[in-house]
């Protein structure tokens, strides 16, 4: 599993997830995450497209993220997910609580513009 | 019958090496793709719930797996460990379809495992430990 994280337009961040997560990798993960809130860094994007697996501990992770960032005035929103992973996140009923797009430059576009 | 069996020490780092193991044997029964990605999740989720309670930081023992191809083609899948003893029963639905917001500690786990196959079976003895079997029916 690797991540890896990009700036995009709207200080938006977007954390690239490669790989599967795991119980064993979903540890690194919720680290990376951790760090950009801790830094002050609540819009984010998390782009799952060359995830090919997520398990339960990685999907808690991801709602406990989304509710630290909403709760600093941010939001974290996905993008790219595989149809197996889409489907994980159906079974749960994920998909009618995160804001889910197509690209991350589309998640990062859906943020409102911030103050000036 | 097509019977395989794989003992790992009882550690997250096994985790993609059961995964490995369940695909292999599934494909070589013709299950397909999709099929085959249900039972990696449920079995994934079964060991990752031994690897943390059952078994715990406390020093992991290990998982025993056996995964087994009925005539029919039924596959059928034991997982034991000797961690602490397991009762499901204790365990918190999760609140699917209403407040994810609240999600309590534990029971998503439990909840793949059941939605994913066709028959979640949990077993403790005192000498045997904890054994979990799980059935997925071949469609027909």
């Amino acid at each position: 599993m690797r991540v890896a994280q990009t700036p995009l337009a709207g200080n938006v961040i977007c954390v690239k997830v490669e790989g599967r997560l795991d119980a064993a990798t979903v540890p690194a993960f919720e680290q990376a995450l951790q760090r950009l809130l801790l830094e002050g860094q609540a819009r984010l994007v998390v782009d799952l497209g060359e995830v090919n697996y997520i398990s339960s501990s990685g999907l808690r992770v991801l709602l406990t993220a989304r509710r630290q960032s909403r709760s600093r005035g941010g939001d974290l929103f996905l993008c790219s997910l595989r149809p197996r992973v889409k489907e994980i996140f159906q079974m749960v009923g994920f998909l009618s609580v995160f804001g889910v797009y197509a690209a991350s430059e589309d998640a990062a576009a859906a943020f409102p513009q911030p103050a000036v | 019958m097509i019977k395989r069996c794989l003992t790992v020490p009882g550690r997250f780092e096994s985790l993609a090496q059961i995964a490995e193991f369940i695909g292999e044997t599934a494909r070589a029964a013709d299950w397909n793709d999709d099929e085959v990605y249900h039972v990696q999740m449920a079995v994934d989720e079964a060991c990752s719930n031994v690897m943390e309670h059952a078994y715990g930081p406390g020093g992991p023992g290990e998982i025993d797996l056996t995964c087994c191809i009925q005539d029919q083609g039924d596959l059928v899948i034991s997982i034991h460990d000797n961690g602490m003893p397991f009762d499901p029963s204790v365990v918190p639905e999760p609140p699917i379809g209403a407040d994810l917001e609240s999600l309590p500690e534990g029971g998503l786990g439990l909840y793949f495992m059941r939605k994913l196959m066709d028959q979640v079976t949990f077993q403790f003895d005192e000498r045997d430990g904890n054994v979990l079997t799980m059935v997925k029916r071949r469609r027909q």
